[in-house]
């Protein structure tokens, strides 16, 4: 039985993306485990683990963002396929090797078959990596990576009944997925990103504010450090990782700045090209005939 | 007598801001050290204050970005009042306090009378917080700062005549401002911000090449660190401040992620609106009107 959870604090957005999703891809036995969130993800996941581990016939726990959707109507199949392995203790659907640290982005993504969806500026959407065939880059490949992305995770029965999102790192969001694929990794077995398709409902902007994540970054680095190969570590002696690291962030707040002006800009520019087709004799002209289609008709 | 100059690479630029900026503002004695850049802005600079410390009659040596110019009639009026103080040794129109580093924007701005002027999507302008003065927020205040942003320097004729840029740093082009005005601190004397008007003739990228700045960022704060209070500095020992840093570096690394599909997102939406706009009937049916009216203009 393959089960499915999600962590809700927007019974809303769950029902329209998640709850959605798991109704596509479940079977007839599927179970949903979803719950209302309480305290961290860590501790919210963890709750979900302990139900699903009490199921004797667990396949697999699928755990979903509340704003993920599942849109893949071979998923449970997949998924079953990939855990032919006894060695394989999570599926993602994005995942990247070479990765030091919780931005795993800055590794070498291998793998992203996900949608992002926005709301904002009217919507839209941008496709990973991998969501079309035809576009594919040449070192695109499913199989083995060093983490997958939160957004969509599907453990093992053994990383069910053996693993726990640590609630000792003490952070409400950041770094639980990393930390998890560390785990697994640190006991032997694999982290797998594949071809399962989702739509990540999310918006454009990213954390409303760094702290947390800084923290997370910070905590999930001292766990790992030294304890698997390349986490955590950086070229140089602490004074001069602290140098350089400090100049970088230095230098990438005042990009972060260039862009935001960029952005500025670029809607003055349009606004101003909006007013002005407002203001245009043409469109005042013709403001009865507008004035017209606007009514309801008799 | 008022010097003014610029270290030239792109004489084009030079002659329609820096010059014109000169112009407006020097005296019937001022004289024009602009030379064609030589090596690293340290040097070139270096190159600029030999020759304006042969002057006897030197009040004062204004050192300006080819892309700034000045827009105050009164700038010579102001720079002097500011000189009268001889502990004065530098003085500019953008300042911060509790600076740590090369980036004195991440400090305390207390002044900043310029007018950003990008000339990109059509161009346009940012005015800095103090540009209007009733609009100016209550902090704002001219006197004295920990360091004042290079595009305007003005030198009193003491710092002329005893401070050099560090060529021996090795850099290029980021970081001379700071370290001239910690050397000018770290002799007794202070750095002052004025109420001088400038426009900064810019484009929107403010770090267009950041292996050079973090370059610079990284020299500066081992020359000064433990030399001047809170320059080089962060809490806690060196182990923390690199897992912080590197948390923070990947923090702001993930939001210029997100401020790019922000532009992108913002671009198609545009797109769509004009593409709506300039599609209706409306619009259709009067193309003949418009297309007349430009005629008319073209006539």
């Amino acid at each position: 039985m393959i089960a499915f959870g999600s962590s809700i604090t927007a019974p809303a957005v769950y029902e329209r993306h998640a709850w959605s999703g798991f109704r596509r891809a479940g079977e007839t036995d599927s179970v949903i485990l979803s719950r209302r969130a309480e305290g961290s993800i860590f501790h919210s996941y963890n709750a979900i683990l302990e139900q699903a581990a009490a199921y004797e016939d667990l396949e697999a726990l699928v755990l979903a963002h509340q704003d993920v959707e599942i849109v893949d109507s071979a998923f449970c199949e997949k998924v079953r396929r990939v855990l032919s392995d006894p060695d394989v203790g999570v599926i993602g659907c994005v995942g990247a090797i070479g990765v030091r640290s919780i931005a795993w982005w800055e590794g070498s993504v291998t793998w992203a078959s996900f949608v992002h969806r926005y709301a904002e500026l009217g919507g839209g959407e941008f496709p990973s990596l991998t969501w079309s065939d035809a576009e594919m880059p040449p070192y695109a490949r499913r199989g083995e990576v060093d983490t997958v992305d939160g957004l969509l995770m599907v453990l093992s029965p053994w990383a069910v009944r053996n693993l726990r999102f640590d609630e000792s790192l003490g952070q409400p969001l950041h770094g639980y997925d990393f930390d998890f694929c560390l785990q697994v990794r640190a006991a032997g077995r694999k982290v797998i990103a594949e071809d399962l398709r989702v739509y990540h409902h999310h918006s454009l902007a990213l954390v409303d504010s760094p702290d947390p994540y800084v923290e997370a970054h910070r905590r999930v680095a001292e766990k790992w450090d030294g304890r698997l190969a390349h986490v955590g570590e950086a070229p140089g002696d602490w004074k001069t990782r602290a140098r350089r690291a400090e100049a970088e962030a230095s230098a990438t707040r005042a990009q972060v700045r260039s862009w935001q002006l960029s952005i500025d800009v670029r809607r003055r520019r349009h606004e101003r090209a909006m007013s002005e087709i407002a203001g245009s004799l043409s469109l005042r002209l013709t403001e009865p005939l507008r004035r017209l289609r606007r009514q309801p008709p008799r | 007598m008022i010097a003014f100059a610029s270290s030239i690479t792109r004489p084009e630029v030079y002659e329609r801001h820096a010059l014109r900026g000169f112009r407006l503002a020097a005296e019937a004695d001022s004289e024009l050290l602009s030379q064609p850049a030589n090596g690293s802005i340290f040097r070139s600079y270096n190159e600029i204050i030999e020759r304006a410390a042969e002057r006897d009659d030197l009040e004062a040596l204004v050192i300006v970005h080819q892309d700034a110019e000045i827009v105050d009639p009164q700038f010579c009026p102001k720079l002097r009042a500011e000189l009268r103080d001889p502990q004065v040794a530098i003085v500019g129109c953008v300042g911060a306090v509790g600076v740590r580093s090369i980036a004195w924007w991440e400090g305390s701005t207390t002044w900043g009378s310029f007018v950003h002027r990008y000339p990109e999507y059509g161009g346009g302008e940012f005015p800095a917080f103090s540009w209007k003065e009733h609009e100016a927020p209550p902090y704002a205040r001219t006197g004295e700062t920990d360091t004042v942003d290079g595009f305007v320097l003005c030198l009193a004729p003491w710092t002329v005549r005893n401070l050099r840029f560090d060529e021996s740093l090795g850099l290029v082009l980021h970081g001379y401002d700071f370290d001239l005005c910690l050397q000018a601190r770290a002799a007794g004397r202070t750095v002052r911000t004025a109420d001088f008007k400038l426009v900064h003739h810019h484009s929107l990228e403010l770090v267009g090449d950041p292996e050079s700045y973090i370059e610079a960022h990284v020299r500066l704060a081992e020359k000064w660190d433990g030399r001047m209070p809170e320059v080089g500095r962060a809490g806690g020992d060196w182990r923390s401040r690199a897992r912080r840093a590197e948390a923070e570096a990947a923090a702001a690394r993930a939001q210029t992620l997100y401020a790019r599909l922000e532009i992108d997102a913002r671009e198609r939406e545009h797109a769509r609106q004009l593409e709506e706009a300039l599609d209706s009937i409306s619009w259709r049916i009067t193309a003949p009107l418009r297309r007349l009216a430009a005629e008319r203009r073209r006539a």
